[in-house]
Protein backbone atom coordinates (compact mmCIF):
# COMPACT_ATOMS: atom_id res chain seq x y z
CA UNK A 1 0.00 0.00 0.00
CA UNK A 2 2.80 2.12 0.63
CA UNK A 3 4.70 1.65 -2.46
CA UNK A 4 1.75 2.09 -4.35
CA UNK A 5 0.98 5.96 -2.82
CA UNK A 6 4.57 6.61 -3.19
CA UNK A 7 4.49 5.51 -6.55
CA UNK A 8 1.45 7.84 -6.60
CA UNK A 9 2.76 10.99 -5.31
CA UNK A 10 6.06 10.30 -7.62
CA UNK A 11 4.06 9.49 -10.89
CA UNK A 12 0.58 10.74 -10.83
CA UNK A 13 1.20 14.17 -13.01
CA UNK A 14 2.77 11.98 -15.73
CA UNK A 15 -0.19 10.29 -16.35
CA UNK A 16 -2.88 11.23 -18.27
CA UNK A 17 -6.35 11.56 -17.22
CA UNK A 18 -7.55 8.10 -18.27
CA UNK A 19 -4.58 6.24 -16.61
CA UNK A 20 -5.11 8.17 -13.46
CA UNK A 21 -8.82 6.75 -13.81
CA UNK A 22 -7.64 3.42 -13.82
CA UNK A 23 -5.42 3.45 -10.92
CA UNK A 24 -8.32 5.34 -8.88
CA UNK A 25 -9.98 2.31 -9.63
CA UNK A 26 -7.46 -0.47 -9.18
CA UNK A 27 -6.22 1.43 -6.02
CA UNK A 28 -9.89 1.03 -4.89
CA UNK A 29 -10.19 -2.54 -5.27
CA UNK A 30 -7.06 -3.49 -4.14
CA UNK A 31 -8.59 -1.75 -1.11
CA UNK A 32 -11.53 -3.38 -0.88
CA UNK A 33 -9.52 -6.93 -1.46
CA UNK A 34 -7.21 -5.84 1.73
CA UNK A 35 -10.33 -5.09 3.42
CA UNK A 36 -11.42 -9.00 2.46
CA UNK A 37 -8.65 -10.85 3.19
CA UNK A 38 -8.74 -8.88 6.88
CA UNK A 39 -12.48 -10.13 7.32
CA UNK A 40 -11.16 -13.52 6.25
CA UNK A 41 -8.95 -13.61 8.43
CA UNK A 42 -10.40 -12.71 11.46
CA UNK A 43 -12.76 -15.62 10.33
CA UNK A 44 -10.55 -17.58 9.89
CA UNK A 45 -9.10 -16.94 13.40
CA UNK A 46 -12.86 -17.83 14.89
CA UNK A 47 -12.69 -21.20 13.27
CA UNK A 48 -9.68 -21.86 14.13
CA UNK A 49 -10.49 -20.90 18.04
CA UNK A 50 -13.67 -22.91 17.95
CA UNK A 51 -11.73 -25.78 16.88
CA UNK A 52 -9.12 -25.69 19.23
CA UNK A 53 -11.67 -25.24 21.78
CA UNK A 54 -13.56 -28.49 20.55
CA UNK A 55 -10.09 -30.33 20.58
CA UNK A 56 -9.24 -29.59 24.05
CA UNK A 57 -13.35 -29.43 24.85
CA UNK A 58 -12.86 -30.46 28.54
CA UNK A 59 -9.29 -28.37 29.69
CA UNK A 60 -11.66 -25.24 28.58
CA UNK A 61 -14.31 -26.43 30.80
CA UNK A 62 -14.54 -24.19 33.94
CA UNK A 63 -15.38 -27.14 36.45
CA UNK A 64 -12.09 -29.26 37.30
CA UNK A 65 -14.08 -31.75 39.30
CA UNK A 66 -15.70 -33.14 36.11
CA UNK A 67 -12.45 -33.10 34.61
CA UNK A 68 -11.30 -35.41 37.64
CA UNK A 69 -14.00 -37.56 37.47
CA UNK A 70 -13.03 -37.81 33.50
CA UNK A 71 -9.29 -38.56 34.54
CA UNK A 72 -10.28 -40.85 37.27
CA UNK A 73 -12.98 -43.11 35.20
CA UNK A 74 -9.65 -43.36 32.44
CA UNK A 75 -7.54 -44.67 35.35
CA UNK A 76 -10.08 -47.14 36.75
CA UNK A 77 -10.93 -48.30 32.54
CA UNK A 78 -6.57 -48.20 32.06
CA UNK A 79 -6.38 -50.43 35.45
CA UNK A 80 -8.67 -52.69 34.45
CA UNK A 81 -6.75 -53.41 31.25
CA UNK A 82 -3.25 -53.28 32.40
CA UNK A 83 -3.27 -52.77 36.54
CA UNK A 84 0.08 -51.44 36.76
CA UNK A 85 -0.67 -48.73 33.89
CA UNK A 86 -3.66 -47.60 35.18
CA UNK A 87 -2.51 -47.15 38.70
CA UNK A 88 0.70 -45.04 37.26
CA UNK A 89 -1.85 -43.05 35.28
CA UNK A 90 -3.57 -42.15 38.17
CA UNK A 91 -0.40 -40.90 40.00
CA UNK A 92 0.73 -39.25 37.20
CA UNK A 93 -2.34 -36.97 37.22
CA UNK A 94 -2.20 -36.22 40.97
CA UNK A 95 -5.24 -38.02 41.53
CA UNK A 96 -3.53 -40.88 43.67
CA UNK A 97 -0.63 -40.29 45.80
CA UNK A 98 2.52 -42.80 45.09
CA UNK A 99 1.91 -44.44 48.83
CA UNK A 100 0.81 -47.83 49.47
CA UNK A 101 -1.71 -46.39 51.63
CA UNK A 102 -3.57 -44.49 48.84
CA UNK A 103 -3.49 -46.94 46.03
CA UNK A 104 -4.67 -49.45 48.79
CA UNK A 105 -7.40 -47.57 49.64
CA UNK A 106 -8.11 -47.33 46.19
CA UNK A 107 -8.20 -50.80 45.41
CA UNK A 108 -10.28 -51.44 48.54
CA UNK A 109 -13.18 -48.94 47.46
CA UNK A 110 -12.95 -50.75 44.50
CA UNK A 111 -15.05 -48.49 42.62
CA UNK A 112 -15.36 -49.58 39.03
CA UNK A 113 -12.49 -51.98 39.79
CA UNK A 114 -12.49 -55.37 38.18
CA UNK A 115 -11.55 -57.76 41.08
CA UNK A 116 -9.54 -59.85 38.83
CA UNK A 117 -7.35 -56.99 38.30
CA UNK A 118 -7.09 -55.99 41.86
CA UNK A 119 -5.87 -59.23 42.73
CA UNK A 120 -2.89 -59.48 39.96
CA UNK A 121 -2.08 -56.35 41.12
CA UNK A 122 -2.07 -57.21 44.87
CA UNK A 123 -0.53 -60.79 43.62
CA UNK A 124 2.92 -59.22 42.17
CA UNK A 125 5.68 -59.50 43.66
CA UNK A 126 7.34 -56.12 43.79
CA UNK A 127 8.25 -53.90 46.61
CA UNK A 128 5.89 -51.50 46.35
CA UNK A 129 2.94 -54.04 45.41
CA UNK A 130 3.75 -55.97 48.74
CA UNK A 131 3.12 -53.02 50.53
CA UNK A 132 -0.40 -52.20 48.87
CA UNK A 133 -1.07 -55.77 49.80
CA UNK A 134 -0.11 -55.19 53.65
CA UNK A 135 -1.86 -51.94 53.38
CA UNK A 136 -4.79 -53.09 51.65
CA UNK A 137 -4.95 -55.79 54.45
CA UNK A 138 -5.24 -53.47 56.92
CA UNK A 139 -8.38 -51.75 55.67
CA UNK A 140 -10.70 -54.61 56.40
CA UNK A 141 -12.38 -55.08 60.09
CA UNK A 142 -11.97 -58.80 60.84
CA UNK A 143 -12.76 -58.23 64.89
CA UNK A 144 -14.52 -60.87 66.01
CA UNK A 145 -15.02 -62.64 63.35
CA UNK A 146 -14.63 -66.12 63.09
CA UNK A 147 -11.88 -67.00 60.40
CA UNK A 148 -13.63 -68.88 57.87
CA UNK A 149 -15.68 -65.82 57.66
CA UNK A 150 -13.04 -63.28 57.75
CA UNK A 151 -11.59 -65.64 54.76
CA UNK A 152 -14.70 -65.00 52.92
CA UNK A 153 -14.97 -61.04 53.41
CA UNK A 154 -11.19 -61.02 52.44
CA UNK A 155 -11.90 -62.95 49.01
CA UNK A 156 -14.58 -61.09 48.09
CA UNK A 157 -12.87 -57.34 48.04
CA UNK A 158 -10.44 -58.88 45.19
CA UNK A 159 -10.49 -62.10 43.22
CA UNK A 160 -7.72 -64.92 44.34
CA UNK A 161 -4.88 -65.57 41.90
CA UNK A 162 -4.80 -69.30 41.27
CA UNK A 163 -0.83 -68.91 41.55
CA UNK A 164 0.16 -70.56 44.94
CA UNK A 165 3.26 -68.10 45.83
CA UNK A 166 0.45 -65.10 45.08
CA UNK A 167 -2.14 -66.77 47.81
CA UNK A 168 0.86 -67.65 49.94
CA UNK A 169 1.90 -63.88 50.25
CA UNK A 170 -1.76 -63.19 50.20
CA UNK A 171 -2.43 -65.73 53.49
CA UNK A 172 0.29 -64.17 55.83
CA UNK A 173 -0.66 -60.59 55.28
CA UNK A 174 -4.41 -61.88 56.05
CA UNK A 175 -3.37 -64.16 58.74
CA UNK A 176 -1.58 -61.40 60.56
CA UNK A 177 -4.48 -59.04 60.17
CA UNK A 178 -6.74 -61.45 61.89
CA UNK A 179 -4.41 -62.53 64.68
CA UNK A 180 -3.83 -58.61 65.23
CA UNK A 181 -7.91 -58.21 65.60
CA UNK A 182 -8.41 -61.25 67.41
CA UNK A 183 -5.18 -62.04 69.89
CA UNK A 184 -5.61 -65.30 71.75
CA UNK A 185 -6.97 -67.03 68.97
CA UNK A 186 -4.21 -69.01 67.40
CA UNK A 187 -0.89 -70.17 69.25
CA UNK A 188 0.49 -67.71 66.89
CA UNK A 189 0.40 -65.90 63.65
CA UNK A 190 1.89 -68.83 61.45
CA UNK A 191 -0.99 -71.42 62.96
CA UNK A 192 -3.29 -69.51 61.19
CA UNK A 193 -1.42 -68.90 58.42
CA UNK A 194 -1.00 -72.54 57.67
CA UNK A 195 -4.46 -73.07 58.58
CA UNK A 196 -5.55 -70.07 56.29
CA UNK A 197 -3.91 -72.27 53.53
CA UNK A 198 -5.03 -75.24 53.73
CA UNK A 199 -8.44 -74.02 53.66
CA UNK A 200 -7.62 -72.26 50.47
CA UNK A 201 -6.65 -76.17 49.28
CA UNK A 202 -9.37 -77.49 50.91
CA UNK A 203 -11.66 -75.18 48.38
CA UNK A 204 -9.96 -76.34 45.61
CA UNK A 205 -9.95 -79.83 45.88
CA UNK A 206 -13.70 -80.42 46.90
CA UNK A 207 -14.91 -77.47 44.54
CA UNK A 208 -12.55 -77.63 41.49
CA UNK A 209 -14.03 -79.83 38.77
CA UNK A 210 -10.03 -81.08 37.82
CA UNK A 211 -9.77 -82.56 41.21
CA UNK A 212 -11.49 -85.86 41.22
CA UNK A 213 -10.19 -87.28 44.56
CA UNK A 214 -12.07 -85.62 46.79
CA UNK A 215 -10.52 -85.78 50.51
CA UNK A 216 -12.47 -86.61 53.48
CA UNK A 217 -13.06 -85.00 56.81
CA UNK A 218 -10.36 -87.13 58.27
CA UNK A 219 -7.88 -86.70 55.84
CA UNK A 220 -9.01 -83.00 56.15
CA UNK A 221 -8.05 -83.06 60.02
CA UNK A 222 -5.19 -85.64 59.40
CA UNK A 223 -2.93 -82.95 56.90
CA UNK A 224 -3.62 -80.05 59.29
CA UNK A 225 -1.92 -82.34 61.92
CA UNK A 226 0.67 -80.86 64.03
CA UNK A 227 0.79 -76.89 62.01
CA UNK A 228 -0.59 -75.53 65.90
CA UNK A 229 3.07 -74.99 66.72
CA UNK A 230 3.31 -78.39 66.78
CA UNK A 231 0.55 -79.14 68.51
CA UNK A 232 -2.90 -80.33 67.04
CA UNK A 233 -5.92 -78.22 66.24
CA UNK A 234 -9.24 -79.11 67.85
CA UNK A 235 -11.09 -81.76 66.01
CA UNK A 236 -14.53 -79.40 65.89
CA UNK A 237 -13.02 -76.27 64.70
CA UNK A 238 -11.19 -78.48 61.64
CA UNK A 239 -14.76 -80.30 61.17
CA UNK A 240 -16.91 -77.06 61.55
CA UNK A 241 -14.17 -75.51 59.30
CA UNK A 242 -14.46 -78.96 56.41
CA UNK A 243 -18.14 -78.78 56.48
CA UNK A 244 -18.20 -75.09 55.99
CA UNK A 245 -16.39 -75.25 52.85
CA UNK A 246 -18.23 -78.07 51.42
CA UNK A 247 -21.23 -76.70 52.30
CA UNK A 248 -20.47 -73.34 50.30
CA UNK A 249 -17.81 -73.12 48.17
CA UNK A 250 -15.66 -69.52 48.53
CA UNK A 251 -17.82 -67.37 45.74
CA UNK A 252 -16.29 -65.66 42.80
CA UNK A 253 -16.58 -62.16 43.75
CA UNK A 254 -18.74 -60.31 41.13
CA UNK A 255 -17.11 -57.18 39.51
CA UNK A 256 -17.92 -53.57 40.16
CA UNK A 257 -15.44 -53.04 37.29
CA UNK A 258 -18.24 -53.80 34.32
CA UNK A 259 -17.89 -50.75 32.23
CA UNK A 260 -20.46 -51.76 30.28
CA UNK A 261 -22.58 -52.42 32.99
CA UNK A 262 -21.79 -48.72 33.34
CA UNK A 263 -23.08 -48.17 30.18
CA UNK A 264 -26.19 -49.76 30.13
CA UNK A 265 -27.00 -48.54 33.36
CA UNK A 266 -29.48 -45.08 32.62
CA UNK A 267 -29.64 -45.76 29.14
CA UNK A 268 -30.87 -43.00 27.02
CA UNK A 269 -33.36 -45.08 25.30
CA UNK A 270 -33.68 -48.72 25.41
CA UNK A 271 -36.55 -51.32 23.97
CA UNK A 272 -37.13 -54.45 21.30
CA UNK A 273 -36.54 -53.71 17.64
CA UNK A 274 -36.42 -55.49 14.78
CA UNK A 275 -32.53 -55.56 12.68
CA UNK A 276 -32.43 -56.51 9.35
CA UNK A 277 -29.21 -58.59 9.01
CA UNK A 278 -26.59 -57.49 6.90
CA UNK A 279 -25.64 -60.61 5.22
CA UNK A 280 -28.72 -62.21 5.05
CA UNK A 281 -31.85 -59.97 4.86
CA UNK A 282 -33.62 -61.79 7.50
CA UNK A 283 -35.41 -59.77 10.45
CA UNK A 284 -34.17 -60.63 14.42
CA UNK A 285 -35.70 -59.33 17.42
CA UNK A 286 -32.70 -57.50 19.18
CA UNK A 287 -32.90 -55.63 22.42
CA UNK A 288 -31.54 -52.21 22.21
CA UNK A 289 -29.52 -49.90 24.31
CA UNK A 290 -28.97 -46.40 23.56
CA UNK A 291 -26.15 -44.59 25.44
CA UNK A 292 -22.27 -42.50 25.07
CA UNK A 293 -22.99 -41.99 21.48
CA UNK A 294 -23.19 -45.95 20.55
CA UNK A 295 -26.20 -48.15 20.02
CA UNK A 296 -26.07 -51.56 21.23
CA UNK A 297 -27.91 -54.61 20.63
CA UNK A 298 -28.44 -57.96 22.82
CA UNK A 299 -30.30 -60.88 22.01
CA UNK A 300 -31.71 -61.17 25.46
CA UNK A 301 -32.55 -58.15 27.83
CA UNK A 302 -30.71 -60.03 30.35
CA UNK A 303 -27.26 -60.44 28.58
CA UNK A 304 -24.23 -58.83 30.02
CA UNK A 305 -22.22 -58.45 27.06
CA UNK A 306 -23.93 -56.72 23.65
CA UNK A 307 -24.11 -58.57 20.20
CA UNK A 308 -22.99 -55.54 18.33
CA UNK A 309 -22.03 -51.91 18.74
CA UNK A 310 -22.59 -49.27 16.70
CA UNK A 311 -20.75 -46.16 17.03
CA UNK A 312 -22.32 -43.16 16.33
CA UNK A 313 -19.99 -41.54 14.65
CA UNK A 314 -20.24 -39.71 10.91
CA UNK A 315 -23.86 -41.78 10.27
CA UNK A 316 -26.84 -40.43 10.19
CA UNK A 317 -30.56 -41.54 10.63
CA UNK A 318 -33.85 -41.88 8.46
CA UNK A 319 -37.09 -42.88 8.25
CA UNK A 320 -37.78 -45.64 5.47
CA UNK A 321 -40.99 -46.17 3.96
CA UNK A 322 -40.09 -48.26 1.55
CA UNK A 323 -39.92 -51.77 3.38
CA UNK A 324 -42.60 -53.44 2.15
CA UNK A 325 -42.18 -56.91 4.94
CA UNK A 326 -42.36 -54.18 8.09
CA UNK A 327 -44.31 -51.45 8.89
CA UNK A 328 -42.30 -48.16 11.02
CA UNK A 329 -38.91 -49.18 9.83
CA UNK A 330 -35.80 -46.33 10.00
CA UNK A 331 -32.45 -46.59 9.66
CA UNK A 332 -28.69 -45.75 9.78
CA UNK A 333 -26.76 -44.53 6.98
CA UNK A 334 -23.05 -43.32 6.32
CA UNK A 335 -22.88 -39.62 6.27
CA UNK A 336 -19.21 -39.88 5.29
CA UNK A 337 -17.41 -41.33 2.42
CA UNK A 338 -17.32 -44.62 3.77
CA UNK A 339 -19.72 -47.18 2.27
CA UNK A 340 -19.72 -49.68 4.96
CA UNK A 341 -20.76 -48.28 8.46
CA UNK A 342 -18.05 -48.64 11.39
CA UNK A 343 -19.53 -51.07 13.66
CA UNK A 344 -18.29 -54.57 15.60
CA UNK A 345 -20.32 -57.39 16.41
CA UNK A 346 -20.01 -61.01 17.83
CA UNK A 347 -20.63 -64.16 15.48
CA UNK A 348 -21.83 -67.45 15.81
CA UNK A 349 -18.06 -68.56 17.32
CA UNK A 350 -17.79 -65.59 19.27
CA UNK A 351 -15.21 -63.71 17.54
CA UNK A 352 -15.58 -59.85 17.66
CA UNK A 353 -15.53 -58.74 13.69
CA UNK A 354 -16.17 -55.62 12.18
CA UNK A 355 -19.76 -55.33 10.74
CA UNK A 356 -20.66 -55.09 7.32
CA UNK A 357 -23.55 -52.87 6.76
CA UNK A 358 -23.82 -50.07 4.64
CA UNK A 359 -27.27 -49.52 6.17
CA UNK A 360 -28.60 -50.39 9.49
CA UNK A 361 -32.66 -51.25 8.50
CA UNK A 362 -34.43 -51.49 12.09
CA UNK A 363 -38.32 -51.50 12.72
CA UNK A 364 -40.34 -50.51 15.60
CA UNK A 365 -43.22 -51.72 16.83
CA UNK A 366 -45.42 -48.29 16.45
CA UNK A 367 -45.64 -45.07 14.59
CA UNK A 368 -44.42 -43.03 17.76
CA UNK A 369 -41.45 -46.04 18.89
CA UNK A 370 -40.28 -45.04 15.29
CA UNK A 371 -39.83 -41.54 15.63
CA UNK A 372 -38.95 -41.24 19.43
CA UNK A 373 -36.28 -43.88 18.50
CA UNK A 374 -35.14 -41.63 15.40
CA UNK A 375 -35.45 -38.40 17.41
CA UNK A 376 -33.10 -39.86 20.11
CA UNK A 377 -30.42 -41.16 18.07
CA UNK A 378 -30.60 -38.34 16.29
CA UNK A 379 -29.91 -35.75 19.37
CA UNK A 380 -27.38 -38.54 20.18
CA UNK A 381 -25.35 -37.98 16.90
CA UNK A 382 -25.17 -34.53 17.33
CA UNK A 383 -24.17 -34.49 20.52
CA UNK A 384 -20.93 -36.19 19.46
CA UNK A 385 -18.24 -33.48 19.98
CA UNK A 386 -16.03 -35.51 17.54
CA UNK A 387 -18.63 -35.37 14.97
CA UNK A 388 -19.59 -32.35 15.50
CA UNK A 389 -15.89 -30.79 14.76
CA UNK A 390 -16.01 -32.75 11.92
CA UNK A 391 -18.63 -31.13 10.58
CA UNK A 392 -17.22 -27.56 11.48
CA UNK A 393 -13.98 -28.39 9.45
CA UNK A 394 -15.48 -29.44 6.25
CA UNK A 395 -17.76 -26.67 6.14
CA UNK A 396 -14.54 -24.49 7.08
CA UNK A 397 -12.47 -26.09 4.06
CA UNK A 398 -15.72 -25.90 1.39
CA UNK A 399 -16.85 -22.29 2.60
CA UNK A 400 -13.51 -20.52 1.97
CA UNK A 401 -12.43 -22.80 -1.15
CA UNK A 402 -15.84 -20.97 -2.60
CA UNK A 403 -15.05 -17.90 -1.52
CA UNK A 404 -11.72 -17.71 -2.96
CA UNK A 405 -13.32 -18.56 -6.34
CA UNK B 1 10.18 -101.19 51.28
CA UNK B 2 6.68 -102.45 51.76
CA UNK B 3 4.81 -99.67 51.92
CA UNK B 4 6.83 -98.16 49.38
CA UNK B 5 5.75 -101.32 46.57
CA UNK B 6 2.12 -100.98 47.85
CA UNK B 7 1.84 -97.59 46.37
CA UNK B 8 3.62 -98.76 43.45
CA UNK B 9 1.04 -101.13 43.14
CA UNK B 10 -1.82 -98.51 43.76
CA UNK B 11 -0.64 -96.08 41.03
CA UNK B 12 -0.17 -99.12 39.19
CA UNK B 13 -3.82 -99.68 39.66
CA UNK B 14 -4.71 -96.34 39.24
CA UNK B 15 -2.54 -96.30 36.16
CA UNK B 16 -3.99 -99.38 34.30
CA UNK B 17 -7.32 -98.48 35.16
CA UNK B 18 -7.31 -95.20 32.75
CA UNK B 19 -7.05 -93.31 36.25
CA UNK B 20 -5.49 -90.22 36.29
CA UNK B 21 -1.61 -89.10 36.91
CA UNK B 22 -1.00 -86.34 39.81
CA UNK B 23 1.66 -84.25 38.93
CA UNK B 24 2.52 -81.41 40.88
CA UNK B 25 3.77 -78.16 39.22
CA UNK B 26 6.28 -76.97 40.96
CA UNK B 27 8.76 -74.10 41.23
CA UNK B 28 9.98 -70.31 42.04
CA UNK B 29 7.61 -67.38 41.55
CA UNK B 30 7.86 -65.91 37.86
CA UNK B 31 9.35 -69.32 36.70
CA UNK B 32 6.12 -69.27 34.16
CA UNK B 33 4.25 -72.26 35.54
CA UNK B 34 0.78 -70.48 35.31
CA UNK B 35 1.82 -69.95 31.14
CA UNK B 36 3.05 -73.60 30.88
CA UNK B 37 0.05 -74.73 32.76
CA UNK B 38 -2.52 -72.67 30.51
CA UNK B 39 -0.52 -72.96 27.16
CA UNK B 40 -1.15 -76.87 27.31
CA UNK B 41 -5.42 -76.51 28.44
CA UNK B 42 -5.50 -73.54 25.37
CA UNK B 43 -4.75 -76.76 22.92
CA UNK B 44 -8.29 -77.91 24.60
CA UNK B 45 -11.56 -76.00 24.67
CA UNK B 46 -13.38 -78.06 27.79
CA UNK B 47 -14.88 -75.58 29.67
CA UNK B 48 -14.56 -75.06 33.73
CA UNK B 49 -16.40 -73.66 36.50
CA UNK B 50 -13.52 -71.03 37.60
CA UNK B 51 -12.99 -71.79 41.58
CA UNK B 52 -11.43 -69.98 43.89
CA UNK B 53 -7.95 -71.58 44.96
CA UNK B 54 -5.13 -73.18 43.55
CA UNK B 55 -4.50 -73.64 39.63
CA UNK B 56 -5.52 -76.94 39.21
CA UNK B 57 -5.70 -78.42 35.37
CA UNK B 58 -6.36 -81.64 34.08
CA UNK B 59 -4.63 -82.03 30.88
CA UNK B 60 -4.28 -84.97 28.43
CA UNK B 61 -0.52 -84.81 26.83
CA UNK B 62 -1.05 -88.62 25.43
CA UNK B 63 -4.09 -90.67 24.88
CA UNK B 64 -5.13 -92.89 27.80
CA UNK B 65 -2.92 -90.67 30.43
CA UNK B 66 -4.55 -87.74 32.02
CA UNK B 67 -2.66 -85.20 34.25
CA UNK B 68 -4.18 -83.67 37.29
CA UNK B 69 -1.74 -80.72 37.68
CA UNK B 70 -1.26 -78.72 40.58
CA UNK B 71 0.65 -75.13 41.47
CA UNK B 72 1.20 -75.56 44.84
CA UNK B 73 4.29 -73.80 46.14
CA UNK B 74 6.81 -76.20 48.91
CA UNK B 75 7.41 -72.85 51.37
CA UNK B 76 8.62 -74.47 54.63
CA UNK B 77 6.24 -73.09 56.95
CA UNK B 78 3.68 -75.96 55.07
CA UNK B 79 5.58 -78.89 55.81
CA UNK B 80 3.08 -80.17 57.33
CA UNK B 81 0.56 -79.74 54.82
CA UNK B 82 3.06 -80.77 52.22
CA UNK B 83 2.50 -84.84 52.52
CA UNK B 84 -1.15 -83.72 51.66
CA UNK B 85 -0.37 -82.61 48.59
CA UNK B 86 2.47 -84.88 47.99
CA UNK B 87 1.30 -87.84 48.80
CA UNK B 88 0.14 -90.19 45.04
CA UNK B 89 2.17 -87.75 43.07
CA UNK B 90 3.15 -89.42 40.33
CA UNK B 91 5.20 -86.92 38.19
CA UNK B 92 7.22 -83.42 39.30
CA UNK B 93 7.32 -80.79 36.60
CA UNK B 94 9.85 -78.14 37.82
CA UNK B 95 9.76 -74.88 36.21
CA UNK B 96 13.09 -72.65 36.29
CA UNK B 97 13.73 -69.08 34.84
CA UNK B 98 16.78 -69.92 32.38
CA UNK B 99 17.61 -66.56 32.47
CA UNK B 100 17.34 -65.73 36.31
CA UNK B 101 21.00 -66.68 37.14
CA UNK B 102 20.66 -65.34 40.41
CA UNK B 103 17.69 -67.39 41.49
CA UNK B 104 19.07 -70.80 40.15
CA UNK B 105 20.68 -71.40 44.11
CA UNK B 106 17.34 -70.54 45.54
CA UNK B 107 15.61 -72.57 42.91
CA UNK B 108 18.13 -75.29 43.47
CA UNK B 109 17.53 -75.75 46.85
CA UNK B 110 13.70 -75.67 46.67
CA UNK B 111 14.00 -78.26 44.58
CA UNK B 112 16.20 -80.09 47.20
CA UNK B 113 13.90 -79.89 49.73
CA UNK B 114 11.02 -81.10 47.35
CA UNK B 115 12.35 -84.04 46.58
CA UNK B 116 14.12 -85.32 50.44
CA UNK B 117 10.39 -85.84 51.12
CA UNK B 118 9.89 -89.01 51.81
CA UNK B 119 6.31 -88.53 49.53
CA UNK B 120 8.31 -87.99 46.67
CA UNK B 121 10.65 -90.96 46.35
CA UNK B 122 11.01 -92.10 43.36
CA UNK B 123 9.03 -89.82 41.57
CA UNK B 124 10.29 -88.93 38.16
CA UNK B 125 11.18 -85.51 37.66
CA UNK B 126 11.01 -83.08 34.27
CA UNK B 127 12.96 -79.88 34.84
CA UNK B 128 11.68 -77.40 32.52
CA UNK B 129 14.30 -74.74 31.76
CA UNK B 130 11.74 -71.67 30.64
CA UNK B 131 12.45 -68.74 28.85
CA UNK B 132 15.37 -69.93 26.35
CA UNK B 133 14.44 -66.94 24.06
CA UNK B 134 16.15 -64.71 26.16
CA UNK B 135 19.70 -64.16 25.38
CA UNK B 136 20.99 -64.31 29.27
CA UNK B 137 19.69 -67.53 29.22
CA UNK B 138 21.29 -70.83 30.31
CA UNK B 139 21.56 -73.54 28.38
CA UNK B 140 19.77 -77.12 29.52
CA UNK B 141 23.18 -78.29 29.85
CA UNK B 142 24.11 -75.39 32.38
CA UNK B 143 20.44 -75.71 33.99
CA UNK B 144 20.72 -78.72 35.04
CA UNK B 145 24.39 -78.34 36.74
CA UNK B 146 22.86 -75.21 38.50
CA UNK B 147 20.06 -77.39 40.19
CA UNK B 148 22.45 -79.88 40.97
CA UNK B 149 20.57 -82.67 39.25
CA UNK B 150 23.45 -84.79 38.24
CA UNK B 151 24.04 -85.66 41.94
CA UNK B 152 20.27 -86.79 41.32
CA UNK B 153 20.64 -91.06 41.63
CA UNK B 154 17.53 -92.23 42.82
CA UNK B 155 15.25 -91.10 40.63
CA UNK B 156 14.39 -90.18 36.58
CA UNK B 157 15.21 -86.87 35.41
CA UNK B 158 15.13 -85.13 32.16
CA UNK B 159 15.75 -81.38 31.21
CA UNK B 160 13.92 -79.46 28.40
CA UNK B 161 14.36 -76.23 27.36
CA UNK B 162 11.17 -74.82 26.48
CA UNK B 163 9.77 -71.08 25.94
CA UNK B 164 6.40 -70.81 27.54
CA UNK B 165 5.39 -67.76 25.77
CA UNK B 166 5.24 -69.49 22.29
CA UNK B 167 4.95 -72.85 23.20
CA UNK B 168 8.07 -74.52 22.41
CA UNK B 169 9.00 -77.29 24.07
CA UNK B 170 6.06 -77.35 26.32
CA UNK B 171 4.26 -80.15 24.43
CA UNK B 172 7.82 -82.24 24.76
CA UNK B 173 8.19 -81.68 28.38
CA UNK B 174 4.42 -83.31 28.89
CA UNK B 175 5.20 -86.29 26.53
CA UNK B 176 8.82 -86.82 29.09
CA UNK B 177 6.95 -86.57 32.05
CA UNK B 178 4.19 -89.08 30.37
CA UNK B 179 7.20 -90.93 29.22
CA UNK B 180 8.82 -91.15 32.52
CA UNK B 181 5.35 -91.71 34.20
CA UNK B 182 5.08 -94.98 32.13
CA UNK B 183 8.22 -96.26 32.97
CA UNK B 184 8.72 -96.28 36.35
CA UNK B 185 5.21 -97.27 36.78
CA UNK B 186 4.63 -99.66 34.94
CA UNK B 187 7.41 -101.91 35.32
Amino acid sequence: METVQSTNSFNISDLTEEEQALLMTIQQTKQQLLLEIQELKREIEDVTNELVGMDMGDENKPDPKAKQARQISIGRKKFNMDPKKGIEFLIEHDLLQHTPEDVARFLFQGEGLNKTAIGDYLGERHDFNMNVLKAFVNLHEFGDMILVQALRQFLWSFRLPGEAQKIDRMMECFAERYCFLNPGMFVNTDTCYVLSFAIIMLNTSLHNPSVKDKPTVERFIDMNRGINDGGNLPVELLTNLYDNIKKEPFKIPEDDGNDLMHTFFNPIKEGWLMKQGGRVRSWKRRWFILNDNCLYYFQYTTDKEPKGIIPLENIQVREVLSEKSKPNCFELFSAGTLDIIKACKVDSDGKVVEGRHSVYRMAASSVDEKEDWISCIRSSINDNPFYNMLAARRENATGSHARTK
Amino acid sequence: MGVFASRVFQALQRFSSGGNIRVLLLGLDAAGKTTILYKVKLNETVYTIPTIGFNVESLSPVKGLNFIVWDVAGQDKFRYLWRYYYTGTQGLLYVVDSADRVRLEEAREELLTIIKSPDMERVPLVVVANKQDMTEALTTSEVADGLGLREITDRKWYVQGACAETGDGIYESMQEMARLVKEVYKK
